[in-house]
């Protein structure tokens, strides 16, 4: 267990480590406990009342009036990571976002931003933070449609106070880092939506915030074009290595650019972990028919495949890592005809060979495991 | 954004889901209502009849013109002593006199070379070549029509009265937009001050300041505010949420928020505002001749006085480019706002520096006029078309107004249509019981919209009949019935035809942008020149004037029909007349309705205006009230054209939000 999050409902896995969040101790952007925001009448009331705080949403909704958009959410965003929020629309992921820079103000519970209390935040520091610290990416893009793209992205230092001269030149920047250089003075009508998009990442990125919060971003892009915008993302976390707070509905999306994933359903964490850990070990039927779709070989690594070494096998065929894609291993089977080494460290930790692997695409792997979670 | 649509989709798929017991409730509900009125009438009618008959009873009027008189002598008793006028109106009466004076005597010194060039390089500019065009033109003839001075007489009023309206419209509209509770406050209030017609706001203002410029000023700004006021209201609030809460999430402070977001992103509809305020004013400092607005407007009053078609046609030629000139300079300017910088036209006409050459170009060419000694036009240019138009007129009265074989004369249609058409509904709606009346404006206004509409409506047609004019009411209503069912019919029936045909959408178009932008008074020049004076030209004028609005809801309302469901029922095998009638009408039918109420209020603002040109009733009290100085008559006569607008508004009127109190 590498991971020390809070989620509530988080399995424990032993079987396989993050992929990139490797280290126990990471310091913590945004800690997150026992959040909830309530949309109705005496919102207020409802997480303290034990007596309707656990009913379903339907339930709530009849008896009080209310929604509970998030209800009891906890979790932490490490620095440096990739955190997705994914559930269907309704399921309060939205809500969950704007939250931690109270855009919408959570009706009750924790909340950190590297260690300062959020909520206890008065006007100007909350101003302060949504300045520099913590800029949102959304999916309708919010540009100014009356001012140029160099504007547009130069609007969050202009609100800063930052000078005429200074902030042109930071836009003109983060334009062409983008990939938009030549377009600086056009008006966002005349941009096409990937376009628009990254203006609005550009404007996000020029304040040189701390985090990026990313609100479905892509949800409203053709699919070619969401594939590009999801890779510059990657790109983006690859060199800068900045956190981000990545909201979607899309699954294949949340397994691409995210270090780890929240699953959220009707307000609450479902299930929260690595994109592995999601796919193969979903932690209740919900998440198992979610993930039911996704090619497994592409997210799950040799790790889960292999079984251990026979006699004489631990040091004949190719070798693989261990976080080695179960397709890439099928490549590397196929190629030499027999079976593979998962080497780790000089140390062969098992073997693949074609039965495990087509096991593991076949969904008869680990069975057992995955009930008893 | 999932946590805000989820709940209004799932409120519409529930609707979606069953229409039809949702329409039956409908359906029962208003049978539910009717059946509650039949009731209500079966018991209080043989109880009112018995106690007042069927004429309104005397008992239940007030007599006001005593009040009314003595407040009026009051005022012009104290005018010159009491501290009201001393320090507050008098104050507001000079300023006002000060500045169109000022306006006025800048616009003869830059004499007609200065004016039409700084028209139109100002028309170039901000509106392009063809606009420039067009106010060149425009400002040309005005002078060779001799009309010269009136049109600058005009046009200080006006620039005077625009900038007032705009100025208070936009502060009411910026405080409304802000604040969520002067907008519920202020909504119903600017929403009914568009509905009334303009004569209601002459004899009130009248009353404060006498005939005058300024009251003829004040007149036309509470008049021409309103719609500016609400269009900035309207845009501030309506500004798109995504862009404000990103705005927000960047850290900006309410006034950053304001200054870069909210009021860029309502320029559309404050340019809107603009140009309507403008076309309001324009309308109103016509009308306000009749208290004391100097200029076009007044020839035409004069002109229609003494039904000299020549002269009026000479004065409203003028009023009509007038019109044009500024509808198309503030709507062009409004639809290049947010497109890229233009680079079409002449270098000189870009950029900052141009403001000061049109300054400069209008300066040398204002020294040239005056040096050449031709400040105001030219008499030796002026084509007299007075004479021509009133021989052409003769000839009509001669050949075409009676006798002509087979379809017979104008004069012959009018007298049919007042005779067949207008007194027998005038005397129906005089006959009809008070309480019929009220009863019939309940069910409708209550089948329409809600309790709410229906009582303000039986409370308007009580107040009338409280004021003791309920037979000139009756009158007026009358005609407009008679012009609003003749408008329906044609407009009704030229919407669906344009709407099925582009080509003649396109040849219609132009048609209705010029009169759309025409001022009412202009409208009785023809009729009366078609008709000669009385009832049946003033309903013609009604007619004419609320038709383009009518057309144009009808066949955007149809045009605008779901295409999906047209292409259902064609998939399905409709003819092209069963798609009109059970996909397209009953789809289109809230446009049909805003037609509807639409062709209601304009009807009857050019209905009261009739009066002018012999349409008798509350127009004709309004106008001798102001004649006679018998203020007492002419407010009466307004506040009932007032509680009439408000009646014809609010029966018309289709419930804005019928799902409210029926989700849960």
């Amino acid at each position: 267990m590498a991971t020390t999050s809070a989620g509530a409902s988080e399995t424990p896995k032993s079987a396989s480590a993050p992929r990139s969040a490797s280290s126990a101790a990471r310091e913590v952007v945004f800690s997150v406990r026992h959040l909830w925001k309530v949309f109705g009448p005496k919102a207020d009331r409802i997480p303290e009342d034990t007596s309707v705080a656990g009913l379903s949403a339907q339930e709530l909704r009849e008896k009080t009036g209310c929604t509970a958009a998030v209800r009891d959410v906890s979790f932490d965003v490490h620095k440096g990571e990739v955190f997705v929020v994914m559930g269907l629309s309704g399921s309060g992921k939205s809500t969950l976002v704007r939250c931690l820079t109270r855009l919408i103000e959570p009706t009750s519970g924790g909340l950190e931003m590297d260690g300062e209390d959020v909520r206890a935040m008065d006007r100007s520091s909350l101003r302060e933070l949504r300045r520099r610290r913590a800029s949102m990416v959304f999916q309708h893009f919010g540009l100014l449609p009356h001012r140029t793209v160099v504007d547009n992205v130069a609007y969050g230092l202009e609100i800063q106070g930052v000078s005429k001269a200074e902030r042109r030149e930071r836009a003109t920047e983060m334009v062409e880092k983008v990939g938009l250089a030549g377009l600086e003075k056009r008006r966002p009508g005349q941009l096409s939506g990937g376009q628009q998009q990254r203006v609005g990442l550009a404007r996000a990125l020029a304040v040189d915030p701390e985090v990026l919060l990313f609100d479905e971003p892509f949800s409203a892009l053709d699919p070619l074009i969401r594939r590009d915008m999801q890779e510059e993302v990657v790109r983006l976390h690859r060199e800068e290595g900045r956190t981000m707070v990545f909201i979607t509905h899309d699954l294949a999306e949340a397994l691409r650019v995210g270090d780890r994933i929240a699953l959220m359903r009707d307000g609450e964490i479902v299930q929260l972990g690595t994109p592995e850990e999601i796919v193969g070990s979903p932690a209740d039927d919900y998440v198992r028919d979610f993930v039911r779709d996704v090619p497994r070989e592409q997210v799950l690594t040799v790790r889960r495949a292999m079984r251990p070494a026979e006699d004489g096998e631990s040091d004949q065929g190719p070798a693989l890592t261990p976080d080695t894609l179960i397709s890439d291993a099928i490549e590397a089977v196929a190629r030499c005809g027999g079976a593979a080494r998962v080497v780790d460290e000089g140390r062969c930790l098992g073997i693949v060979d074609h039965a495990c692997l087509l096991n593991v695409v076949a969904r008869v792997d680990h069975r057992p495991e995955e009930v008893a979670a | 954004m999932s946590m805000f649509t989820a709940p209004p989709i799932a409120a519409a798929l529930k609707v979606d889901a069953k229409p039809r017991p949702v329409q039956q409730l409908l359906n029962r509900r208003g049978l539910a209502k009717l059946l509650l009125l039949a009731v209500a009438a079966a018991v209080l009618v043989p109880l009112l009849h018995a106690k007042y008959g069927a004429a309104w009873p005397s008992s239940l009027t007030v007599d006001v013109s005593g009040p009314l008189g003595r407040t009026s002598d009051w005022i012009i008793d104290n005018r010159d002593s009491h501290w009201l006028f001393t320090y507050f109106l008098g104050h507001l009466s000079n300023a006002v006199v000060l500045s169109v004076r000022g306006v006025y005597l800048l616009l003869l010194a830059l004499g007609w070379t200065g004016v039409t060039a700084g028209v139109t390089l100002l028309a170039w500019r901000v509106a392009g070549v063809r606009i420039a065009a067009t106010a060149l033109i425009s400002f040309l003839v005005s002078g060779l029509l001799g009309m010269w001075v009136p049109t600058m007489q005009t046009l200080a009023l006006m620039v005077v009265a625009v900038v007032a309206s705009v100025v208070v419209g936009a502060l009411l509209g910026l405080a409304a937009g802000l604040s969520g509770r002067l907008f519920k406050l202020l909504r119903p209030v600017l929403d009914t001050m568009q509905v009334l017609p303009a004569f209601a706001y002459l004899l009130p203002v009248v009353l404060v300041f006498g005939i005058g410029v300024p009251a003829a000023l004040l007149a036309t700004v509470i008049y021409a505010a309103p719609p500016m006021a609400r269009l900035t209201a309207l845009g501030l609030r309506g500004a798109d949420a995504g862009v404000l809460e990103a705005v927000s999430s960047l850290g900006a402070t309410g006034r950053q928020r304001l200054l870069t977001a909210r009021l860029p992103l309502a320029r559309k509809e404050l340019l809107l505002g603009v140009n309507q305020s403008i076309m309001m004013a324009l309308s109103m400092v016509v009308i306000a001749s009749m208290i004391g607005a100097a200029g076009l407007g007044d020839r035409v009053y004069q002109a229609l006085a003494s039904v000299d078609v020549g002269a009026a046609l000479a004065a409203a030629i003028p009023i009509v480019l007038l019109a044009i000139v500024m509808d198309r300079t503030t709507a062009a300017a409004g639809e290049r706002l947010g497109a890229e910088p233009d680079t079409s036209g002449p270098k000189l006409l870009r950029g900052r520096l141009v403001w000061a050459g049109i300054g400069v170009l209008t300066a040398v060419l204002a020294l040239v006029g005056r040096l050449t000694g031709s400040l105001v036009w030219p008499t030796g240019w002026v084509v007299a078309i007075a004479r021509p138009v009133n021989d052409f007129k003769e000839w009509m009265v001669g050949h075409l107004y009676s006798g002509v074989p087979v379809i017979g004369g104008t004069a012959d249609w009018a007298a049919h249509f007042t005779n067949w058409v207008l007194n027998p509904l005038r005397d129906g709606l005089t006959a009809l019981p008070w309480y019929g009346t009220l009863l019939i404006v309940a069910a409708l206004a209550w089948l329409i919209g809600t309790w709410r509409t229906a009582l303000t409506a039986v409370l308007a047609m009580a107040a009338i009949g409280v004021l003791g004019v309920w037979k000139p009411s009756m009158n007026t209503l009358s005609q407009v019935i008679a012009a609003l069912v003749v408008t329906l019919v044609l407009g009704f029936g030229i919407g669906v035809l344009a709407a099925g045909s582009k080509r003649f959408e396109a040849i219609l178009r132009p048609v209705l942008d010029v009169m759309q932008t025409m001022p009412q008074f202009v409208y009785l020049i023809p009729v009366v020149a078609l008709f000669a004076v009385g009832r049946a030209p003033a309903a013609a004028a009604a007619v004419v004037y609320a038709l383009p609005a009518v057309i144009r809801i009808t066949t955007q309302g149809l045009r605008q029909v779901d295409a999906a469901a047209m292409e259902s029922a064609r998939s399905l095998g409709a003819t092209r007349w069963q798609t009109l009638r059970q996909v397209q009408l009953p789809l289109a039918r809230p446009a049909l309705l805003l037609a509807v109420n639409q062709g209601v209020v304009l009807v009857l603002a050019v209905v009261i205006i009739g009066g002018l040109v012999g349409g008798g009733a509350l127009g004709y009290d309004v106008v001798t009230g102001l004649a006679t100085g018998d203020l007492a008559l002419g407010l009466v006569a307004g506040v009932a054209i007032v509680c009439l607008g408000l009646m014809l508004d609010r029966v018309t009127q289709p419930t804005e939000r019928r799902t409210t109190g029926k989700g849960a």
